[in-house]
């Protein structure tokens, strides 16, 4: 019986108190900031170092492989590359690596992407990552797809000029070897007769 | 005393019109008023700042909403029972509207002055139980059923603790009619119920305990019989969706709705009368009384009120079932009803 | 003015009855009853009799038929069951006949004996106050013994409805 009588107050003196806090909080000084007034989060650097947003490729980076292609749960990523020749001199990647891949094109669409991350945990270069931009938009979904590589039209059509005609010298440069080379085998065995 | 339409316009059928649709007009902007704050007092509480963009600082945001529900399409689903689940939003609505019947705005403005006022309160909230259930049925949808099921038994159960709070007033008041029970409120603001009424000398100070504890009952009784947290079971989100009416969209929602906002004023109404004077000032007969005045002191009060339940609201979670059963059938019940004894001896010894 | 509105509730009573008598859905039987049961509340207002009707809305809509629906609903199956109609048999229909012609004359018979509808009053004067003062002096004098068996019968049938519904785990 006392026990009953107890539990009632206790119960009406929490409600009270409960009361009391969400009363405090009423006139407390509210935590919202009004989002596009006032909030820059690159400015403000007020994103974590560890929050996932929109990606970026540096192509200077990129050595093509296309590991985060590969790896893309929803295949967002589209990357096209061509062979370098050895008329375009010795190249490297940004990191000192040797370049032996153009990239010509290295999409990400981003209506797809879900800030997943795994793109970036394949990238052996670190040439994809995150950045702190999270809000961009477009009035139509192709506006949502970004493409990294700046080449122009003529310079890709070049490089894969450039391949092509490396590939024809190269077969006929391999077509030579092995008539020197059949020509070697031949004089040799007739030597061996 | 009277009604001051029948004063303008004499006993008519004009006036009975302009009678029944005074409490419509009012309905409507004290639902966005109400809605309003349970958004803006809802966001405070938990430190934000609630809608901001629709007009100045979002104060049209209730009425962006309701154009929102309005436009919205009206879906019945195909195994739904057609003429019951476009007849139950009204019928609940109904119920609400009805007990506007007798609630007293003013002095001289009550749309009913029967003798029976409480009395038909405590019967027009069945209105709801019927279309509640009749909702919950016809949407062919477990959850509605489950929640219509949920609503009827909280109703029916504290609407006995309510019914004996209604019933020691009607005692000490020695009347069921709204106007006669506030008329004996005025005065001096120790004259209200809620200090012991205006009677019985030095000997009603010993009986206040207990008149606080029928409003505390009062208030509580009247969460759970409008579905308001912490008694809302039956629209439980996180278990039943959205109770008996989660199949409704659009108008028929926004019935729901209605409904729901005007019990809230209706229950605040009625605590208002019954303890805190009704539309009597606090200040006695001679300040700030009268007709106009009084308006301002019912629905003043009784806003008070409706923002209690928004302030419960955002601080307590849901009950469980068997919890508010507890609390109905083992806790409010017995508690009013030794009230009701000791302020029907209060009564007698008067 | 009046008497239009009896009519209208009249005729709202006779119908939501018929529906509650001739539907096969018998969920829809329930909630017409929601009608009927408001329609006479209303005739008792139309009579003066304003504590009658509003106990009419609480007793009948507020108690009796939520117990109904619930019944019906909670019941397994029934809410879907179609109630039959047609032709049951000849010796079921010949006992019915007669049982309903018995009823009809017995009603015709008493309704023309009643005295009020012999030498209806010409001019009744309805009370203009509530007849709840009245009605209470009467329940407290004249008949408080039927009164006070009525509580005790109703507390009775609480006790039992409560012994009941008790689990038994002995
Ligand atoms: S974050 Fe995930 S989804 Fe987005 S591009 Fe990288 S791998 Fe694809
Ligand atoms: S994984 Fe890195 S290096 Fe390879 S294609 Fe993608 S961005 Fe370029």
């Amino acid at each position: 019986m006392v026990k009953y009588f107890k539990d009632i107050l206790l119960g009406f003196w929490t409600i009270m108190v409960g009361m009391k806090i969400t009363m405090d909080h009423l006139f407390q000084k509210k935590v919202t900031m009004q989002y596009p007034e006032r909030f820059d989060p690159i400015d403000t650097g007020f994103m974590p170092d560890n929050s996932r947003n929109k990606l970026f490729v540096d192509i200077d980076d990129c050595n093509g492989c296309g590991g985060c292609e590969r790896d893309c749960p929803v295949n967002c990523i589209t990357v096209e590359t061509v062979k370098t020749v050895p008329s375009d001199g010795p190249i490297t990647i940004k990191s000192g690596a040797k370049r032996t891949l153009w990239v010509l094109k290295h999409e990400i669409d981003y209506s797809k992407c879900c800030f997943c991350s795994l793109c970036v945990e394949s990238c052996a270069t670190s040439a994809i990552f995150h950045t702190k931009e999270f809000d961009y938009s477009g009035y139509d979904r192709n506006e949502l797809k970004h493409d990294f590589v700046s080449y122009s039209d003529e310079e890709k059509q070049k490089k894969l000029d450039n391949f092509v005609a490396y590939q024809i010298v190269k077969k006929q440069e391999d077509a030579a070897k092995k008539a020197a080379d059949e020509a070697a085998k031949a004089a040799a065995a007739q030597i061996t007769k | 005393m009277g009604n001051f339409v029948f004063d303008l316009i004499g006993k008519n059928i004009v006036a009975a019109l302009v009678i029944c649709i005074i409490p419509l007009v009012f309905i409507l902007p004290y639902a966005l008023i109400a809605i309003l704050g349970e958004l803006k007092i809802g966001a405070w509480m938990q430190d934000r700042v609630g809608p901001m963009r629709t007009g100045w600082k979002g104060v049209l945001q209730p009425v962006a909403e309701v154009v929102k529900l309005l436009q919205k399409e009206d879906i019945t689903p195909t195994i739904a029972n057609k003429p019951l689940f476009n007849l139950a939003p009204f019928i609940v609505f109904i119920g609400a509207f009805a007990a506007f019947a007798v609630l007293p705005f003013s002095e001289k403005f009550i749309p009913s002055g029967i003798n029976l006022g409480l009395f038909f309160v405590f019967a027009v909230g069945s209105f709801a139980v019927i279309g509640i259930v009749m909702g919950g049925w016809a949407s062919n949808n477990k959850y509605s059923l489950l929640g219509a099921m949920r609503s009827v038994a909280q109703i029916i159960s504290y609407e006995l603790p309510a019914g004996m709070v209604f019933l020691s007033i009607a005692t000490i008041a020695g009347t069921l009619d709204m106007q006669t029970i506030i008329l004996n409120q005025s005065g001096p603001i120790w004259n209200w119920y809620i200090f012991g009424g205006p009677q019985g000398g030095a000997i009603k100070f010993l009986f206040i305990p207990f008149f606080v504890i029928l409003f505390i009952v009062y208030l509580i009784s009247s969460l759970a019989e409008t579905n308001r947290t912490p008694f809302d079971i039956p629209e439980g989100e996180s278990e039943i969706v959205a109770g008996y009416h989660t199949e409704y969209s659009g108008m028929k929602f926004a019935m729901f709705f209605m409904a729901e906002y005007a019990n809230m004023y209706v229950v605040s109404a009625i605590i208002v009368i019954l303890f805190l004077g009704g539309w009597s000032s606090p200040f006695g007969t001679s300040f700030m009384d009268g007709p106009i005045w009084g308006i301002f002191w019912m629905v003043g009060k009784a806003f008070f009120f409706v923002f209690v339940q928004i302030w419960l609201r955002w601080t307590l979670p849901r009950l469980r079932v068997d919890q508010l059963m507890y609390l109905g059938w083992k806790v409010l019940l017995p508690l009013s009803i030794a009230c009701f004894m000791a302020i029907a001896f209060l009564a007698m010894i008067n | 003015m009046l008497e239009a509105l009896f009519y209208i509730f009249a005729a709202m009573i006779i119908g939501s009855a018929a529906v509650t008598a001739f539907t096969k859905n018998i969920l829809y039987a329930a909630f017409a009853l929601l009608f009927t049961f408001f329609g006479v509340a209303a005739i008792y207002v139309l009579l003066s009799a304003d504590f009658l009707a509003i106990s009419q809305i609480m007793i009948y809509i507020g108690g009796i038929l939520v117990l109904i629906i619930f019944g019906v609903m909670l019941t397994t199956n029934v809410s879907i069951v179609d109630i039959k109609e047609g032709f049951t048999g000849k010796t079921s229909f010949i006992i019915a006949g007669i049982f309903s012609a018995i009823t009809c004359i017995f009603f015709i018979y008493l309704a023309f004996k009643m005295p009020f509808i012999n030498h209806a009053p010409k001019d009744v004067k309805l009370p203009n106050d509530s007849t709840i003062k009245p009605l209470g002096k009467l329940l407290m004098t004249n008949y408080l013994l039927a009164f006070e068996v009525a509580s005790v019968v109703l507390l009775i049938a609480i006790i039992g409805a409560a012994m009941i519904a008790r689990r038994h785990d002995d």
